[in-house]
């Protein structure tokens, strides 16, 4: 059989790159046209989709999200269902605790206006939300004075904690030096908290009672730890444990930009 | 009879499809650009994850944590029990945080002098006030470090260290009987 070809005007390759080309040029021009819209529906137009908002977290931010928890604290800490179960021998170092939050946000608030930016004066609703408000309706249903104290150490460690995370988001190193100051503060008196659980040197370390469960430790671990705070909180259950509440430092879902 | 014909190329085979890939490869470099042009921008607004610089303030903090470590030693060695436990395993910490230093800075790092900066003595309560001393001047001078440092790992390795010596210091307070707000600073 005899095959004869006869060659195209248009060849295959002279196609394909001529497309290609019209390709590449088509996208250029595309990317240098304006971005202004007519309004005016045209055929191969597509309706412009809107984008969620591109948030950073920005050195702003991260203070504003510490006022916020700040806040929390404070609010948790002088909240009346801890107050009237506290013991009349710990009532003043809550309320020192919660006076030290308060001096917290006066400093925060000097860092924000400095930065030209905005003071957040709430509480942060989403930490509010997802631990606080059920670490304080167990407290106030369990009416054991161990249990305010117990609450006051998770929080303080909480706020050492978000500081200590806070130091791996700031831009400015000036700024993460600031938040330490402030972090080491909550970080003492959660000692101190630790200390009114567990008195002595041999509470320092980590150990567990006689049922094997883990003891409040003075010095849980060498480095800062940044996972969850836990802490049990309220009745005994008829399985004879108590409900654990675990709390988070603020996340990218909960921090106020 | 079966005949089998088979086409043949008049050219290489790889050429027409080098030609698409890099018709497709030259379409998509422009179509990304500018994204990649914003993104490098925004790269440059964040901070590094080392920085050479930092290397003299972090070997400083090196030093002072092995002279914590030599000072803890002499104390552990004066006392007995639940005590020198205690005191042993914050020596053990600060062993910690100078081979965490240590480990950071690799070749960079210095040989510290390692004398202690105090000699612990009197009773429990004595020497527990002057090691929290020496804690609260140590977490200052890494919070000090941590205001200059550019390299984020450095830094969070010191937050990690301040937030644990804040606490050696209140507790060491309380354990020598200072008041419960006096050892919280409040």
């Amino acid at each position: 059989m005899n095959t004869q070809n006869t060659s195209s005007p248009i060849s295959r390759r002279t196609m394909l790159r001529t497309s290609g080309a019209l390709a590449a040029s088509g996208v250029v021009l595309a990317a240098c046209g304006g971005s202004s819209a007519t309004g005016i529906a045209r055929i191969g137009q597509t309706v412009t989709t809107l984008k969620l908002e591109d948030l950073v977290v920005t050195d702003l931010a991260l203070l504003r999200t510490a006022m916020s928890v700040e806040t929390m604290v404070k609010d948790m800490l002088t909240d009346s269902g801890v107050t009237t179960v506290v013991s009349a021998e710990n009532a003043p170092i809550l309320a020192a605790f919660a006076a030290g939050h308060t001096a917290h946000l006066a400093e925060i608030r000097t860092l924000i206006t400095a930065r030209g930016g905005k003071v957040y004066e709430s509480t942060n609703e989403k930490l509010m939300n997802s631990y606080g408000q059920s670490a304080l309706d167990l407290v106030k249903e369990g009416k054991k004075p161990e249990d305010a104290i117990a609450l006051a150490h998770a929080l303080e460690t909480l706020v050492a904690g978000t500081y200590q995370y806070f130091v791996s988001l700031a831009l400015e190193p000036a700024l993460r030096a600031g938040l330490m100051r402030i972090g080491v503060t909550a970080s003492r008196r959660a000692a101190v908290a630790a200390q009114l659980i567990r008195g002595g040197t041999a509470a320092f370390a980590p150990a567990n009672d006689k049922d094997g469960n883990a003891l409040v430790a003075t010095l849980p671990g060498a480095f800062g730890s940044l996972s969850a705070v836990e802490v049990a909180l309220g009745p005994v259950n008829e399985t004879g444990t108590r409900a654990t509440v675990l709390m988070d430092t603020p996340s990218l879902n909960s921090l106020i930009y | 009879m079966d005949t089998h014909q088979v086409d043949t190329p008049t050219s290489a085979p790889t050429s027409r499809r080098a030609l698409i890939a890099s018709l497709l490869a030259g379409g998509a470099a422009v179509a990304v650009a500018p994204f990649l042009a914003s993104r490098a921008s925004a790269a440059e607004a964040t901070p590094p994850m080392r920085d050479a610089g930092d290397n003299a303030s972090l070997n400083a903090d090196l030093e002072r944590e092995a002279r914590m470590a030599a000072t803890y030693a002499i104390a552990v060695a004066a006392l007995k029990g639940d005590d020198a436990a205690a005191l042993l395993l914050i020596h053990d910490h600060h062993v910690a945080y100078a081979q965490a230093l240590k480990g950071y800075l690799a070749v960079e790092a210095i040989k510290p002098n390692k004398a202690p900066l105090a000699s612990p003595t009197g009773s429990f309560a004595a020497i527990a006030n002057q090691l929290a001393a020496l804690e609260d001047q140590t977490a200052a001078m890494h919070i000090d470090s941590l205001a200059t440092i550019k390299g984020l790992d450095a830094a969070k390795l010191l937050a990690s260290i301040v937030t644990v010596e804040a606490r050696h210091a209140a507790a060491l307070q309380v354990v020598a009987g200072a008041a419960p707000l006096t050892a919280a600073g409040n």
